[in-house]
């Protein structure tokens, strides 16, 4: 581990300190992406290493600095997400070998490469850290790193006040990061992992209990669930694709992995029902309404974002009944909700990055990211048009996928709730399964319209006209995050005994031959009578089927002439004005959905001096009303200021009356002391 | 206790109280200049006194401190002060945010209060210099107090300067001074403080036309 974690170290490092030295953009550009891409392949091998290691691999660097230790260690469950981060990671430093060219009369290549390879080895750090101090710092240095290249475009409007929303976000979720840390170290006695695993005695429950809403909401923050979301859907976008794709893909994914590691190995798995009924909760709220709020956006980049907190929830949704099982002693179960959710973590990072990176992409052949200005874009970027669809596949959870394979054990898992005792949970995880099931309808239609509008009729504007495909990294790229998407749906044989190897000392056993049956090929939720699935044969099927139809129209259609012509547009030669738009694709679920969205409607018309039948021309105008930043956040804010305002009376900017502060604190303390 | 360590003892207090009396002169006095020479004095009663408890105690690093002393507050900065007041040509405070037998009597109340809150510490000690403890804390409060009463930045960084003299005292009595590498760090960074208090003066004077802390009100938006 030590040569490997030396070589990443090294490759990463280079990375960033060598564009630095030399001012040629495009030398900077490839030493930079070269290195981040090394570090990203060492990574996975390390995470490979780590996974089939039999025992976790720690290493240690004391530091004169109190409580604090350099102390790392792989585990399976580090290994997991060391693995998910490099993957992740490798393709976007390949593709942003191709895409920087983009930014390159805004920003400084050189800098925002070194920033990448900083921010990923940040993140690999961080689920390697195995001291509180330490993983502190590293959490930091990701969280401000990723500000830093969110902002990369800050003349741009809007994306400076997203950095600074983010900024904030991300430093309450840190406060009550160090709070869990602070309870954990009153009984450990210290900021080492191992002894907030093994303190001398166990907290008290009470106590427990304010660790684990600590870790929720200091963690959620980052991971983006509701109602701490608000950040992600400006954040996110605003970043370069790459960084796009990294923060929505795997970052928040870190927050994911602490939280397994807070309560699976800190709290040793030792919880009531009702924590995992919280998170479950969590999970199926964020799970919809992101969803709901990715359907109503219009910017690309926007949706993938919204879709990160649906998928966050999806994730939740494994964890928290995997919680439930385990609060009731059902290991199996518990492991097969954790595995789901794991499975769909590395899932969501690889669909979700490719989708980003596909955004990126049309951005940089049409430098727009507005939906309706796309369309046709299948004939003009064929590749880029090929990889979306696999990740809007995917991310739709359509078999054979990776994300049906996932959402089908998260579902699963939900429905096998049978097996609880109590009647409540009974009737609450199939409700969960149910909000799940619509979540994935949604995001079908989300999708449906994403892909649909961008790639397929004509083309709407003039930027979408004069698009060309993507040079041959980006490609490149998004192909590694696209089959990474294939394989992942189609041998959950491979995958799954690796996740096995991650819940296994997590919850204590290992299921990984009882959710493979027959060798592989049909995964089963533990007990194959109650139901079971085959991607491959799926998959085999599908195209069979596919075949099928094309022998069959062959056979019936012998002799028929075929006759290629234009779509019938009743005489009227087509337009894009024709075409469906994207607002008007999502309009029945506005519809529908009148109490989410709570919609406005505005009206302007302008008449004719002559006669008000003649309009002059008419102007329609739709906002949906963000809920939480009204209800929640608005009036917070709001009361924020008016406390500011109102202490801002002593703050009169008179050099004596602060220091007559100082002396009048200092006089009193030393009275009150004496 | 042995004649010569009482006697000692008693010096040490003979020269504590000439340190207050001197920052009582320096809240009492108007001229700019003068205020400057005060300080250099009372620097050099601070000297005198670090000198005394060295002989006294045998620790030899308190005669660095006290050479350190008159090097740095007897002759470099009051150089740097006077080269300051010179260049403003300001010489005397008129206005002042509380007059002078205001100023006195608050002070007057301010030794009280040190002698009040230390008197419970005071007995635990064990060394001869304990007693020195009150008469520290009542510097440094004046010192503070002459950083709020005072308009003119020059007697800011007086009352600044008296309240580092406090803290010099303050620990040459509370424990026979720090360790030298902590006093040697110190020195440096009054040092410091003066410089860029005698910059930041300048800078004052090229902004408001004038050397008065008062007019930064105008910084606020």
């Amino acid at each position: 581990m030590t040569a490997l974690l030396t070589v990443l170290l090294a490759c990463y490092l280079l990375g960033g300190l060598l564009p630095l030295c030399t001012s040629r953009p495009q030398l900077q550009n490839t030493l930079a992406h070269g290195g981040a891409a090394a570090g990203g392949l060492t990574g996975i091998v390390l995470g490979l290493v780590g996974l089939f290691a039999a025992q976790p691999l720690t290493l240690s660097v004391p530091s004169n600095i109190p409580f604090l230790t350099f102390a790392l260690r792989l585990d399976p469950l580090a290994a997991f997400f060391v693995l998910t981060i490099s993957l992740a990671g490798l393709a976007a430093s390949i593709y942003a070998q191709g895409y920087v060219s983009e930014y390159a009369d805004r920003a400084s290549i050189g800098v925002v490469g070194s920033l990448l390879n900083g921010f990923v080895l940040s993140m690999t750090l961080v689920v390697l850290a195995d001291n509180g101090f330490f993983f502190l710092i590293l959490w930091e240095v990701m969280s401000l790193l990723s500000y830093v290249l969110v902002v990369t475009e800050h003349e741009r409007p809007g994306v400076r006040e997203a950095g600074l929303f983010y900024l904030i976000m991300t430093h309450v979720g840190t406060a009550f990061i160090i709070l869990t840390f602070v309870i954990f170290s009153q009984e450990a006695g210290s900021f080492s992992f191992d002894d907030f695993r093994h303190p001398d005695q166990r907290l008290p429950d009470g106590l427990r209990s304010i660790a684990f809403f600590t870790a929720l909401i200091g963690f959620g923050a980052k991971a983006g669930i509701v109602p701490l979301h608000v950040w992600l859907p400006y954040a996110h976008p605003a970043a370069p694709a790459h960084i796009s794709a990294l923060m929505s893909g795997v970052m928040i994914k870190t927050a994911v992995y602490a939280l397994i590691r807070v309560y699976f190995d800190f709290l040793e798995g030792v919880f009531p029902w009702w924590w995992g009924f919280t998170v479950l909760s969590i999970g199926a709220v964020s799970a919809l309404l992101g969803v709901m709020y990715a359907l109503m956006e219009h910017d690309l980049k926007s949706l993938l974002a919204f879709h990160s907190v649906e998928n966050i929830g999806i994730i939740l949704l494994g964890i928290g009944a995997g919680m439930i099982f385990h609060a009731y002693g059902l290991h199996e179960l518990a492991a097969l909700g954790l595995l789901a959710g794991l499975y769909h973590t590395i899932n969501h990072a690889m669909f979700k990055a490719l989708l980003f990176l596909g955004a990126g992409a049309v951005q940089f052949a049409t430098h727009t990211r507005d939906i309706e200005e796309y369309g046709g874009l299948l004939r003009r970027m064929p590749w880029t048009g090929l990889f979306f669809l696999v990740g809007a596949v995917s991310i739709a959870a359509l078999p054979p996928t990776n994300g049906f394979v996932s959402e089908w054990l998260v579902f699963q898992s939900l429905i096998l709730s049978v097996q609880l005792p109590t009647l409540l949970l009974k009737l609450m995880l199939p409700i969960a399964a149910a909000i799940l099931a619509l979540t994935g309808a949604l995001a079908l239609v989300c999708f449906a319209k994403a892909f649909g509008m961008a790639f397929l009729a004509q083309p709407r504007s003039g930027h979408a006209r004069q698009a060309v495909e993507v040079p041959v990294s980006m490609r490149v790229g998004m192909g590694i995050l696209a089959g990474s998407c294939v394989l992942l749906g189609l041998a959950p044989m491979l995958v799954v005994p690796l996740l096995d190897r991650v819940t296994g000392p997590l919850t204590g056993v290992a299921i990984s031959d009882k959710v493979l049956a027959l060798d592989g090929w049909v995964v089963a939720p533990v007990t194959v009578e109650f139901s079971s699935i085959s991607t491959p044969v799926l998959a085999a099927l599908l195209v069979g089927a596919g075949l099928l139809g094309l022998l069959i129209a062959r056979r019936l259609g012998k002799g028929v002439q075929a006759r290629y012509t234009r779509t019938w547009g009743c005489g009227l030669p087509l337009t894009p004005r024709m075409e469906y738009t994207a607002t008007g694709f999502v309009q029945p679920i506005k519809q529908v959905f009148e109490t989410v969205y709570q919609p406005t409607v505005k009206l302007e018309r302008e008449f004719l001096e002559q006669s008000k039948y003649f309009l002059r021309h008419q102007r329609v105008e739709f906002h949906t009303e963000p809920l939480f930043e009204t209800y929640l956040y608005r009036p917070v804010v709001r009361k924020l200021l008016a406390v500011a305002e109102r202490l801002r009376v002593i703050q009169v900017g008179s050099l004596h009356l602060y220091l007559t502060y100082i002396f009048v604190t200092l006089v009193l303390l030393l009275l009150w002391a004496g | 206790m042995s004649e010569f360590t009482h006697l000692g003892s008693q010096l040490v207090n003979l020269c504590s109280v000439l340190l207050l009396l001197s920052s009582f002169a320096i809240v009492a006095q108007r001229r700019l200049s003068a205020c400057v020479d005060l300080f250099a004095l009372q620097s050099f009663f601070l000297a005198t006194t670090a000198a005394l408890v060295a002989f006294l105690t045998g620790h030899r690093h308190i005669y660095l401190a006290a050479a350190l002393t008159v090097v740095i507050k007897v002759i470099v900065l009051p150089r740097i002060l006077r080269k300051v007041i010179e260049r403003l040509n300001v010489s005397r405070e008129l206005v002042m945010n509380i007059n002078i037998p205001a100023g006195l009597l608050i002070c007057g109340g301010l030794v009280v209060v040190a002698f009040f809150i230390t008197q419970p510490i005071i007995p635990l000690g064990y060394l001869l210099t304990r007693d020195s403890l009150a008469i520290a804390l009542a510097i440094i409060l004046i010192g503070f107090f002459t950083m709020i009463a005072r308009k003119k930045a020059v007697t800011q960084m007086v009352g600044f300067l008296v309240m580092e003299n406090g803290v010099f005292l303050g620990t040459t009595a509370a424990a026979y001074g720090m360790p030298l590498i902590v006093e040697l760090g110190v020195f440096f960074d009054v040092l410091v403080a003066g410089l860029i208090a005698g910059i930041y003066t300048h800078r004052l004077q090229d902004a408001f036309d004038s050397v008065d802390t008062s007019e930064l009100t105008a910084l606020k938006e």
